[in-house]
C-alpha cells in the first residue's frame, strides 16, 4: 500500500486579505484562512493515486491551531489521518526551520512513508523552499513543481514543465514531489466528507517536546534567516511634461523611457545609435 | 452562548461557498432569463450530496446537523436562489416526512433515490381553492380494489417540471372532521393518469420549473401512503416547520448579495465626485441591511439548533422564516434603490435578487400564516 504525505499549509484567502495601511503589513489574524492552493493541488495528486493503485494519506501541517481547519477539510476530501504539529515555541520559523521541524515530525510520526507531496509554492510567501528542503532534511530524492505523476511498481514517472519544455521523469521511491497547480484540478468537499471531517473531537497535535526539539531549534530561533523589512509596494504616478524642441524631446523621451519603448517595439535602443 | 461559528460551519460555508461561485455564479444570470432548471449543475451537485443533506448514511444522505443544512441552502440560495429552492424543498418538505412517517420499506424503497438526486422531491399542496386553508383541498383519494385511485389538482409546485417522487395531499375521508380528512401519498414519475403541466412563468425563482401536476384516475397501493390514513395535516405541518428553517436561510442567501453587491457597487459608484458610499443617505442603507440580515441569520441558526437539540422549534422556524423573508424583500429593494437604473436593468444581478425575494415572503406558509402560528404559540404559553 502506497503510504503518502501531504504537507500543506493554511494561508490568508487573498480575496480578503487584511492589511494594516500604517505598517503596510498582513494582520493575519484577521484574515480568514484557506488552504494554500497549490497544497489542495498536492492532495489531489495524492487522492488520485490512491483511486489508481490503492493507499493511505497523512495530511500534515505546521501551524497555529487554526489552522486545524485545513487537516478537517484534507480528510473531508479523503485524506485517512492528519498530524497537527503546533506550539508557540514555532511561531516565526523560515524555510529551513519548517523543513526541519517537519522533518523530525515525520520521522517520529510517520517514518515508513513512500511518497511526500507537496505544494510547489504558498500564495503567502512564495519561496518554493519547504518541499525541496524538507527532502534534503530527509535524505530522500525529489522533483518540484510536477505537473503530472504515476506510479509503476515503485518507480513515479512525473511530468512536468521546465523552460517550455515537457520534462518527462522517474524517480524511485520514497521520494518527495512538490506539485504545480496546472493539472490536479482539486475535488470539491462532499458534505458527507464534511460530516465525516469532524466526528473526532479531536486530532493529534505534537509539539517540540514531542519531536525532542530545543527552543533554539524550532520557530524564529531555529530560522538561519530574518525579515529586516516587510511593505506593500505602492505603484505611483507621476506626469512629466518635456519641454524644448521636437528633436530635444524625443532625445529625452528616448534617454529616460529607452527600455520601456524598446521593450515594446522588441528592440534593445541601447544597441541603436 | 456561542455566536461565532465554529470551525464546522465555517468550513462548510466555504466548501459550499466555492462550489456555488465556480460551477454556478457562471450560469446564474442565464438560467434566470432563459428560465432554465441548470441539470448540468444538478448532476454536478448528486455526488456532493445536496439532495441527502440530512438524510442519514444509511440511506445515502450526508446527515450533517441542521446549522450546516442552513449554511449549505443560504450559500447556493447568495448565488442562485431558484437553485436554493430546489434544494430546500427537496430536503425538507420534500424528503423530511418519509424519514419520519415512512415504513422501514418506504425509507429503504424511496429515500436513497431522493438522497443521491436521481429522482428529485416536491410537496403538493397548494391547490385552486386551497393553500393556507389546507382544508380547502380538493384533490381527493379512493381507497378501492386494494387500490387508491387520486384524482385532482396540485398547482405552483415546486420543482414540479423535474420531480420523480412529489409527496401529494388528497383527502381520503370526506366524512372525518378538517384535520383528520386528508393524508399524504407518494407519487411516482410516470405511473399512469400523473401528468405535469406547462411551467409557470413567474416573477421570480425562474430557473426553478414550477408547474401544475395532474392526477387522474391515478392508482398507488397503500405501500405508497405516508404514515396513517388522515395523517395529512399533522405530516403536513411537520414538514412545513422544516421547511421554514430552509426558506429562512433561503432568504438570507437572498439578501446577502443584494447586500454585496451594494456595498461593492456603492464603493465604485461615483456621483458629485465620490463614491456614493460617502453619502450618509447611503451609508444607512448599509446599515440597515447588514443588521437585518445578522438579525434574520441569527433567528435562523436558533431555530436550527433548537431542532437538532430536540426541542420545540416550531415557533421559530416560523419567526425565522417571517422574519428573513421580509428582510430579504426589504434589503433586494434597497440594493436595487442604491444601484439606480442599473439597479433595474436586467443586466446588474440585483434586479433578479428583487424579483426572487418577494415569494419568499409566500411560499411554504405566507408571513400572514407566520403570524399566526406564532402568536398562537405565544398565547398558548402559560402565563
Amino acid at each position: 500500500m502506497l503510504k503518502m504525505i501531504v504537507c500543506m499549509k493554511q494561508v490568508p484567502m487573498v480575496s480578503d486579505l487584511p492589511w494594516d495601511p500604517v505598517t503596510g503589513t498582513l494582520t493575519r489574524d484577521a484574515a480568514e484562512g484557506m488552504m494554500n492552493p497549490a497544497c489542495k493541488h498536492a492532495l489531489e495528486a495524492a487522492l488520485m493515486l490512491k483511486e489508481r493503485h490503492g493507499g493511505h494519506i497523512t495530511a500534515m501541517t505546521m501551524g497555529p491551531p487554526m489552522a486545524e481547519e485545513i487537516l478537517r477539510e484534507a480528510i473531508a476530501l479523503g485524506a485517512d489521518r492528519c498530524l497537527m504539529v503546533s506550539d508557540p515555541k514555532m511561531a516565526g520559523a523560515d524555510t529551513l526551520a519548517t523543513s526541519f521541524t517537519l522533518a523530525r515530525a515525520i520521522e517520529i510520526f510517520c517514518p515508513d512513508f513512500d511518497l511526500i507531496l507537496c505544494g510547489c509554492h504558498t500564495s503567502d510567501s512564495e519561496t518554493a523552499q519547504v518541499g525541496p528542503q524538507l527532502a534534503e532534511e530527509l535524505d530522500i530524492p525529489s522533483i518540484a513543481a510536477v505537473e503530472d505523476l504515476d506510479l509503476r511498481g515503485n518507480t513515479l514517472r512525473i511530468k512536468r514543465v521546465s523552460d517550455n519544455f515537457l520534462e518527462t521523469l522517474e524517480m524511485d521511491t520514497p521520494g518527495l514531489v512538490t506539485v504545480a497547480t496546472g493539472f490536479f484540478m482539486p475535488r470539491y468537499a462532499s458534505m458527507a466528507g464534511l460530516q465525516d471531517a469532524f466526528r473526532e473531537p479531536g486530532i493529534l497535535t505534537v509539539g517540540a517536546r514531542d519531536l525532542g526539539l530545543g527552543e533554539d531549534a524550532v520557530g524564529l530561533q531555529g530560522s538561519a534567516t530574518r525579515i529586516v523589512d516587510i511593505f506593500s509596494p505602492v505603484a505611483k504616478k507621476e506626469n512629466i511634461v518635456l519641454k524644448g524642441a521636437p528633436k530635444k524631446i524625443v532625445e529625452e523621451l528616448f534617454e529616460r523611457f529607452d527600455d520601456t519603448i524598446g521593450s515594446l517595439i522588441r528592440k534593445d535602443l541601447k544597441a541603436v545609435e | 452562548m456561542e455566536f461565532d461559528a465554529c470551525m464546522k460551519h465555517k468550513l462548510v460555508r466555504k466548501s459550499v461557498r466555492e462550489f456555488a461561485e465556480a460551477e454556478l455564479g457562471p450560469v446564474a444570470h442565464e438560467i434566470d432569463q432563459e428560465a432554465r432548471f441548470p441539470l448540468e449543475v444538478v448532476e454536478k451537485m448528486r455526488p456532493l450530496n445536496f439532495f441527502g443533506l440530512q438524510v442519514p448514511k444509511e440511506y445515502g444522505g450526508a446527515g450533517i446537523d441542521s446549522i450546516s443544512y442552513a449554511i449549505a441552502i443560504e450559500e447556493i440560495s447568495r448565488v442562485s436562489g431558484s437553485l436554493g429552492l430546489c434544494l430546500t424543498v427537496h430536503n425538507s418538505v420534500g424528503i423530511s416526512p418519509i424519514l419520519r412517517y415512512g415504513t422501514k420499506e418506504q425509507k429503504e424503497r424511496f429515500v436513497p433515490r431522493l438522497s443521491g438526486g436521481e429522482c428529485i422531491g416536491a410537496f403538493c399542496l397548494t391547490e385552486a381553492n386551497a393553500g393556507s386553508d389546507a382544508g380547502g383541498v380538493e384533490t381527493h383519494a379512493v381507497f378501492t380494489g386494494g387500490q387508491y385511485v387520486i384524482n385532482g389538482t396540485k398547482i405552483f409546485v415546486t420543482n414540479g417540471g423535474v420531480c420523480g417522487l412529489p409527496l401529494i395531499f388528497a383527502i381520503t375521508d370526506p366524512q372525518a372532521r378538517p384535520g383528520r380528512n386528508a393524508s399524504v401519498f407518494i407519487m411516482e414519475k410516470g405511473m399512469p393518469g400523473f401528468s405535469v403541466g406547462e411551467i409557470e412563468d413567474l416573477c421570480g425563482m425562474r430557473a426553478n420549473p414550477v408547474s401544475s401536476l395532474f392526477f387522474e384516475d391515478c392508482r398507488v397501493g397503500r405501500e405508497n401512503l405516508l404514515g396513517k390514513e388522515g395523517d395529512g395535516l399533522k405530516i403536513g405541518l411537520d414538514a412545513l416547520d422544516i421547511g421554514r428553517i430552509g426558506i429562512g436561510a433561503q432568504a438570507v442567501g437572498i439578501a446577502q448579495a443584494a447586500y454585496e453587491a451594494s456595498v461593492k457597487y456603492s464603493r465604485e459608484r461615483q456621483q458629485f465626485r465620490k463614491p456614493i458610499s460617502s453619502f450618509q443617505s447611503i451609508q444607512n442603507m448599509l446599515a440597515d441591511m447588514a443588521t437585518e440580515i445578522d438579525a434574520a441569520r441569527l433567528l435562523v441558526y436558533r431555530a436550527s439548533e433548537r431542532k437538532d437539540s430536540g426541542r420545540p422549534f416550531g415557533k421559530e422556524a416560523s419567526m425565522a422564516k417571517l422574519y428573513a423573508s421580509a428582510t430579504a424583500s426589504r434589503v433586494t429593494g434597497k440594493a436595487v434603490q442604491i444601484h439606480g437604473g442599473y439597479g433595474y436593468s436586467k443586466e446588474y444581478d440585483v434586479e433578479r435578487y428583487f424579483r426572487d425575494a418577494k415569494v419568499t415572503e409566500i411560499y411554504e406558509g405566507t408571513s400572514e400564516i407566520q403570524r399566526m402560528v406564532i402568536s398562537r404559540a405565544i398565547l398558548a404559553e402559560p402565563v
